[in-house]
């Protein structure tokens, strides 16, 4: 091989090279961003009506991971976690009653999951459609959100942000005199506000 | 029966609020302790929700009965009454109505300190009267439970009271807040 040859072989490999980079850069960009929740940053609350008035709790920990991409929700995948003993309604004594058997039995099911693979787009926002389990019971799910991403100190975050509204009884929570809903409500409300970061 | 009082008589809308509220605080008591010897639980938050809305019942009733008390005559102490008699009705008078706030007020300020809102018979629910606070709460339990024992004390005084009247001197004390009552040789 004259120095001529290897110099063209050398100049063709660095193309060749920087072309399936590029390629390899495009398929990234198509792919939904990889994030996990900022726990500290983000909220997951409930609100329901007991003995008539408006009460809420939240929960302190609800592990998530969410590949998503606004230009492409269809590609999207979300899992929440929900810990239910890290349930805090303001109240101790409501707060056990709560993780009691007759309403979350945390100890027979410790998380709550929702898991969604297919992401709609609407006019507002987002729905993720999915799967929910609370107490042991699956039943699809869809639930609005608004998202969108800025860019904090170099790093892509995720700001996911939405209510839906469940059928606390759909899921069994409320056995025994809890089935009743005149002290509290069937309808609970769900609110977040999470932080993602890009992973 | 006239409607407003005379000097003479307690109107109707006076009979009608006081012993309405005889009704409701008879129904509150039952209320309240039952609920205080159950456990946790769905039956004790309908009780205490129920308590609630009747003690919100008697703050509105004792707050028209005040306003109707203002408008209207007052029916006068027997003169046979001696001085130091007539200072004991009035000051039993005034406790009766001061506890009739503070009862249903210091439930309310508890509710509001548990962080549990009240609500009147799941029809509206009334704001906070006073930050969620743990210590608070379990000051206002005590101070609750406390004004039940004298509000108990009170009424027994006010009670005996009327009865000594109406059996013993034989007056028109007690008479003159019955319907379908009379009250001879006072008609006006």
């Amino acid at each position: 091989m004259t120095a001529c040859t290897r110099g063209t072989f050398l100049a063709l490999t660095f193309v060749a090279a920087v072309c399936l980079g590029q390629a390899a850069r495009s398929a990234d960009a198509a792919a939904p961003a990889h994030y996990v929740l900022d726990q500290g940053k983000s909220s997951l609350t409930f609100s329901f009506v007991q003995a008539g008035a408006q009460n809420q709790g939240h929960f302190a920990r609800f592990p998530v991971t969410l590949d998503f991409s606004p230009d492409n929700p269809a590609a999207g995948h979300l899992e929440v976690s929900v810990e239910m003993g890290s349930l805090d309604s303001g109240d101790k004594e409501r707060d056990d009653t709560l993780r009691g058997d007759d309403l979350f039995a945390v100890t027979k099911f410790p998380q709550a999951h929702f898991s969604a693979t297919q992401f709609v787009k609407t006019a507002s926002g987002f729905e993720a459609v999915g799967k929910l389990t609370i107490r042991g019971v699956t039943r699809d799910a869809r639930v609005p959100f608004a998202f969108r991403t800025a860019s904090e100190n170099g790093a892509t975050v995720g700001y996911m942000t939405g209510k839906t509204s469940i059928k606390r009884l759909d899921y069994g929570v409320g056995q025994g005199d809890w089935k009743s809903t005149e002290q509290v409500g069937n309808d609970v409300g769900v609110t977040f506000a999470l932080r993602l970061t890009g992973h | 029966m006239a409607v407003r009082n005379t000097i003479h008589r307690w109107g109707a809308v006076s009979q009608l609020l006081h012993w309405l509220i005889v009704v409701l605080i008879v129904v509150q008591v039952t209320l309240g302790t039952w609920a205080a010897d159950l456990p946790a639980g769905s039956k004790k938050l309908g009780l205490l929700a129920r308590h609630k809305s009747v003690g919100i019942t008697i703050l509105v009733l004792v707050t028209l009965r005040l306003l109707w008390r203002w408008a209207n005559p007052t029916p006068a102490l027997p003169p046979t009454l001696k001085t130091w008699e007539q200072k004991v009705a009035r000051v039993t008078h005034v406790l009766l109505y001061l506890l009739l706030f503070a009862q249903p007020l210091s439930g309310w300020m508890m509710s509001s300190a548990r962080g549990f809102p009240v609500s009147w018979f799941g029809f509206f629910q009334l704001p906070d009267l006073v930050p969620k606070s743990k210590p608070l709460y379990e000051a206002l339990l005590t101070t609750h439970g406390l004004l039940a024992w004298v509000l108990y004390a009170v009424v027994a005084l006010h009670v005996a009271a009327a009865l000594k009247h109406h059996f013993m001197l034989r007056d028109d004390v007690l008479r003159r807040m019955l319907p379908f009552t009379s009250t001879p040789g006072r008609k006006p």
